[in-house]
């Protein structure tokens, strides 16, 4: 077994008297892609922003590297530097150039020299095919530009998880491919990755983990073959079905 | 001789004898709006950050009670000086410090002074404005940043402040006018800005008419100018649209190379390229028009 890189124990939130996740429990080791899977309102996007923080568990825990980062006085930038995020709607600095947006998570977080910065980012900048459009700002790229350059800042902080909330799902269809060729590639080079997702086909290839959650719990997971080709539970099944006639 | 030949002929009596003092009241007038200016967005961008430092339940006590002290203070100073006429806070920070320290604290310069009350001032409009900047400012803008570890003073300094001062430029042009015409209410702690000398100029002639034309000019030659440089700030720290691709990109694809028709792609239809295109076309095609007329 890998090395465990994030735990969540008994993950719990609410807004309000509404609750949005209840108990949820599941592991990430080094090198695993794991997918999220689930009908709109089921909670992905919420467990993903709450294991980034960006939203405060209500209870439960979540263990990074065994430590957990939920409770009073850890410093959350710190955590963050270390877990990158994707977003659905790209966040791109838009008072920034491409290798601007690449770069000043490095300088400032990370401290590192601007030269330094500048080579790693134009790295990834190349990795994800976007270095011809260093001088080019957010506004003037199409989204899977957009989400290549997202993807491109999130990896040049080094990070050791790496979150995908719905990256595909604000793209136009035809741009879809070149984003999940990226992620595709990340995934067969080791990169631990966590994916909310609605490309069933990305699940079913790229990871190695599905998590399928129906109204705020985990319904069913395990590998792809045994979610997605032969899911155990009603709800699976219904799931996987409606998306098959869609 | 009527009126207006003789109101021009006054101006022009006035001017020729007192042209230097106008010139110097327009100089102190514009030192202090442009330098109040600047201190009053400072003090705007520092009540913004201040006011949108974000405070959890989970945080511990004595964090929380400070910013709830310094969020009080800002709101008081807000209320106070956007609620008050600005000449009786330069009479109270002038006149009134002296005498309720007796003469222990007190302006030596009437410049301090006039710059404290306006730049003061300025600060409790633009503290307003920049906090509406930041509230324009899409929130996945600072989900972003925080995602890549910056903390709250970070993320102000190099990603949401950026753009929102972009946003807050016209505002901050409303201030700077408004200061160029309100400084005029420093004469009574005796700055002597423009008005100022149309007081004095007024008070030893009774040209006072002809007078208040220069003045009146005056003022919308400077606001004028300051609305033009304002738009140029704008264009500039919009950009240009254009972009240089640095090489080949190998991963994209026929999509990849769209561009939204608004964005000035030398192939959209709103880009001076191609509206220098179809314009060359015209032309030709008049040409040959004209020259198969003459045939």
């Amino acid at each position: 077994m890998d090395e465990v890189i994030l735990e969540i124990r008994h993950l719990s939130k609410s807004f309000g008297t509404h609750e949005v996740l209840r108990d949820i429990d599941f592991t990430v080791s080094k090198g695993d892609v794991t997918a999220i899977i689930g009908a709109s309102g089921s909670g992905k996007s919420t467990l993903l922003r709450c294991v980034n923080l960006l939203e405060t568990p209500t209870s439960g825990e979540i263990l990074f590297h065994g430590k957990d980062v939920t409770g009073r006085g850890v410093n959350a930038p710190e955590y963050r530097s270390h877990v990158g995020m994707v977003f659905q709607s790209f966040n791109l600095f838009n008072n920034m150039s491409v290798l601007e947006n690449c770069i000043v998570g490095q300088v400032k977080v990370l401290k590192k020299g601007k030269d330094e910065a500048k080579e790693n980012a134009l790295r990834f900048l190349q990795y994800v095919g976007m270095a011809p459009y260093i001088n080019a700002k957010p506004r003037q790229l199409s989204g899977g530009q957009k989400q290549r350059v997202a993807i491109a800042r999130a990896l040049a902080m080094g990070p050791e998880v790496l979150l995908f909330d719905e990256p595909t799902s604000a793209l136009d269809p035809e741009m879809v491919g070149e984003v999940l060729n990226v992620m595709q590639q990340l995934a067969g080079e080791g990169m631990t990755m966590l994916v909310v997702t609605h490309e069933m086909a990305f699940a079913r290839d790229v990871s190695n983990h599905v998590v399928y959650m129906n109204q705020g719990v985990i319904c069913e997971q395990g590998s792809p073959v045994e979610v997605l080709e032969n899911p155990r539970k009603q709800e699976t099944k219904d799931f996987l079905s409606r998306f098959r006639n869609n | 001789m009527n009126v207006f030949s003789k109101l021009i002929y006054d101006i022009g009596r006035l001017w020729g004898k007192y042209w230097l003092s106008y010139l110097n009241g327009v100089k102190n007038t514009l030192i202090l709006a442009v330098v109040a200016t600047v201190i009053g967005v400072v003090i705007g961008l520092v009540c913004g950050i201040l006011n949108t430092i974000p405070c959890a339940k989970k945080d511990p006590l004595p964090k929380r009670i400070v910013l709830k002290v310094v969020r009080f203070i800002v709101r008081a100073y807000v209320e106070i000086f956007r609620g008050t006429p600005m000449v009786l806070q330069a009479v109270f920070i002038y006149y009134g410090l002296p005498y309720f320290t007796n003469n222990a604290l007190r302006f030596d310069s009437v410049w301090a002074a006039a710059i404290l009350v306006v730049s003061v001032n300025t600060g409790a409009y633009m503290a307003e404005s920049v906090r509406g900047g930041i509230i324009s400012i899409d929130p996945g803008q600072t989900e972003g940043a925080m995602a890549i570890g910056m903390n709250h003073f970070q993320t102000m300094v190099n990603v949401i402040l950026p753009q929102a001062f972009r946003n807050i430029i016209p505002q901050i042009g409303n201030n700077f006018i408004i200061n160029i015409k309100d400084t005029s209410v420093m004469f009574i702690i005796s700055f002597t800005e423009f008005f100022a000398f149309h007081q004095y100029i007024t008070g030893v002639n009774n040209l006072y008419f002809p007078s208040a034309a220069i003045e009146m000019v005056g003022y919308l030659t400077m606001t004028l100018i300051a609305s033009f440089l304002l738009r140029r700030v704008e264009k500039w720290m919009d950009g240009s649209d254009n972009y240089e691709l640095v090489s080949e990109d190998q991963l994209v694809m026929a999509a990849g190379t769209y561009s939204h028709p608004d964005r000035g792609t030398p192939f959209d239809e709103r880009s001076r390229e191609y509206d220098k295109d179809r314009q060359d076309a015209r032309w030709a095609q008049a040409r040959n028009e004209s020259t198969r007329g003459d045939r």
